[in-house]
């Protein structure tokens, strides 16, 4: 119970504040700043806020898939991409409106898909297989406060989207969500890329920071409460890494091509 | 402010979405093409040989993100370029696509039951003749409604993404739904169907598939029967929601679409709570069961 408060209190103190930054961000004219700044500061903090939000969100690969995993059965590049690639259509319908709103959208649009999704998750493992959801990371639910051990089928590791892993994985799609919209405001309206190309290459950078966090989680992870969830800093710095490289790329392309 | 008509079309573009959610989860029985293909390709390394169509191209976001812009694009040149209509160039565009699918299925199908050659297992070709016919069809009208889903997004709604692009982004969409929900129903109950209703699969019975069917012996074609009672349309309701939900927030404004969304979340949360509650209060737990009960085959 100890550590998963902790690891709880964690996952929300990262979650809240880069949202806040996000937003904080909206306020601020983007295209008054050079052109390479804008991109390189937007793409890279796109880039950490996608790899970030795929930490959060509740997968546990084929073996969730035969509920011997807590979390949504499938890849976690999987889930995260359909989640922020949803994202990045509900953005790019605001494409002529403020930073802000784009950004707002594409969270909200990857949000709403993730929550669908494993609600319909919950309801074939409940309904479909007939096992309430649970999680043996941790003994009790650190939202709800139930008992976890008891339910999880003896020699599987948990089944199911219990309340903290479904909380967790609305965190993940609103930063993934606002990640992909982030990169997309970047190659959209300060690169002038037109919005195909922009959706092309945004799609692409959102899946490479979604296969960087695939690596560092290796396999399933059930949230913010899971152990894994501490490795999160060296893939924020790994997405440092590409969106610089990923921001020049894009802004060479741009600007000589 | 909000006209009937955009309503009308967003509703329409759910109950496409919901018959693209349904077929792909059905292409993806029929073809094993899912995270549930590891029990059927590990299977024959514990001894279980089985007649079940074994294809594995790639992630079903990734293949139909494929299948998605194969047909989106050809749909498009036909409709730019040939000026078809749009129903005759979705066609064509399917029709292309089908092609590719069949080729992709067909040689993945091969390479994996091929690899378990040196447990002794047999290619069945009439099995490969059998199920390319369904797979192309589930396949061809889930990528046909995404499509038409598309087109009704980019020219009625005038979103600024093309065609292909949005079929893509659809089709990533349409495959993470399905490999996420319709696919649990898939591996953790069908392909498991010996052993006792209501419990997840203990690591120990991996790749002890159920290999018999109601009578003869259990084919992919037997799998769609089953899951298309419950995990299909479950599939279908979800991409259904996801799109008409996404889409209908988008006619309430700039700002109402947010807060639209983030309803939807939150009411999704609530309900997956109730539903928690209700399985531990009537499922009750599995504090007297030893682990060989669960594992011996009933």
């Amino acid at each position: 119970m100890g550590e998963g408060a902790k690891l709880n209190a964690r996952g929300f103190g990262l979650a809240v504040p880069l949202l806040a930054v996000s937003f904080a961000m909206a306020a601020v004219n983007w295209t008054a700043v050079s052109k390479l700044w804008a991109t390189l500061i937007l793409i890279t903090y796109g880039s950490v806020l996608v790899n970030v939000g795929v930490h959060y969100v509740p997968v546990g690969g084929a073996p969730a898939a035969m509920a011997t995993a807590t979390g949504v059965g499938t890849g976690t590049t999987q889930l995260a991409a359909g989640s922020g690639l949803t994202g990045l259509i509900t953005a790019a319908a605001m494409s002529d409106k403020p930073f802000s709103v784009i950004l707002a959208n594409g969270a909200a649009g990857a949000a709403v898909m993730m929550a669908i999704t494993m609600l319909v998750g919950n309801l074939i493992y409940v309904y479909g297989v007939g096992c309430p959801p649970c999680s043996a990371k941790v003994d009790r639910d650190p939202l709800t406060g139930w008992d976890q051990e008891p339910y999880v089928t003896p020699g599987t590791e948990g089944h199911g989207i219990p309340t903290v892993s479904f909380v967790s994985g609305i965190f993940g799609g609103l930063l993934g969500g606002t990640g992909g919209a982030m990169t997309y405001f970047a190659l959209y309206k300060v690169l002038g890329m037109s919005a195909a190309l922009a959706g092309v290459l945004a799609m692409g950078f959102f899946y490479a920071n979604a296969v960087l966090a695939s690596y560092n989680i290796g396999g399933t992870i059930e949230g913010y409460h899971d152990p894994k969830f501490t490795r999160v800093p060296r893939a924020a710095a790994c997405s440092i890494a590409f969106g610089i490289v990923a921001s020049i790329i894009a802004y060479v392309m741009s600007t000589y091509v | 402010m909000v006209g009937l008509t955009e309503i009308g079309l967003t509703a329409a573009m759910g109950a496409l979405a919901t018959i693209a959610g349904a077929f792909e989860d059905a292409e993806s029985d029929v073809g094993s093409q899912s995270n549930p293909n590891s029990q059927v390709q590990l299977a024959p390394q514990m001894m279980n040989f089985h007649r079940y169509f074994n294809k594995a191209i790639s992630g079903e976001p990734v293949s139909y993100m494929m299948y998605g812009a194969v047909a989106g694009t050809v749909t498009w040149v036909m409709m730019t370029k040939f000026g078809l209509p749009f129903l005759a160039a979705a066609a064509i565009g399917v029709g292309v696509n089908a092609l590719i699918h069949m080729a992709f299925s067909t040689t993945a199908h091969l390479g994996r039951i091929a690899s378990a050659a040196e447990f002794g297992h047999p290619i069945y070709l009439d099995v490969v003749l059998s199920h390319l016919g369904p797979i192309a069809g589930f396949g061809g009208i889930a990528t046909f409604a995404i499509i038409s889903l598309a087109y009704l997004q980019w020219s009625a709604l005038k979103h600024p993404f093309p065609l292909p692009l949005l079929a893509a982004l659809w089709g990533v969409t349409v495959g993470a739904i399905g490999s996420s929900t319709g696919d649990v129903h898939y591996g953790a109950e069908r392909l498991y169907q010996h052993y006792p209703f209501g419990g997840g699969v203990p690591v120990a019975a991996h790749g002890n598939i159920t290999r018999k069917a109601e009578t003869g012996i259990r084919n992919s074609m037997d799998s769609v029967y089953f899951c298309a009672k419950f995990g299909c349309p479950l599939t279908g309701l979800c991409f259904g929601l996801v799109v008409f939900f996404s889409t209908w927030a988008g006619l309430f404004g700039q700002w109402g679409a947010v807060i639209a969304m983030l309803l939807v979340t939150l009411g999704c949360l609530i309900v997956s709570n109730r539903i928690e509650k209700w399985a531990r209060e009537n499922y009750g737990t599995y504090e007297d069961v030893e682990l060989d009960e669960i594992c011996d085959a009933v």
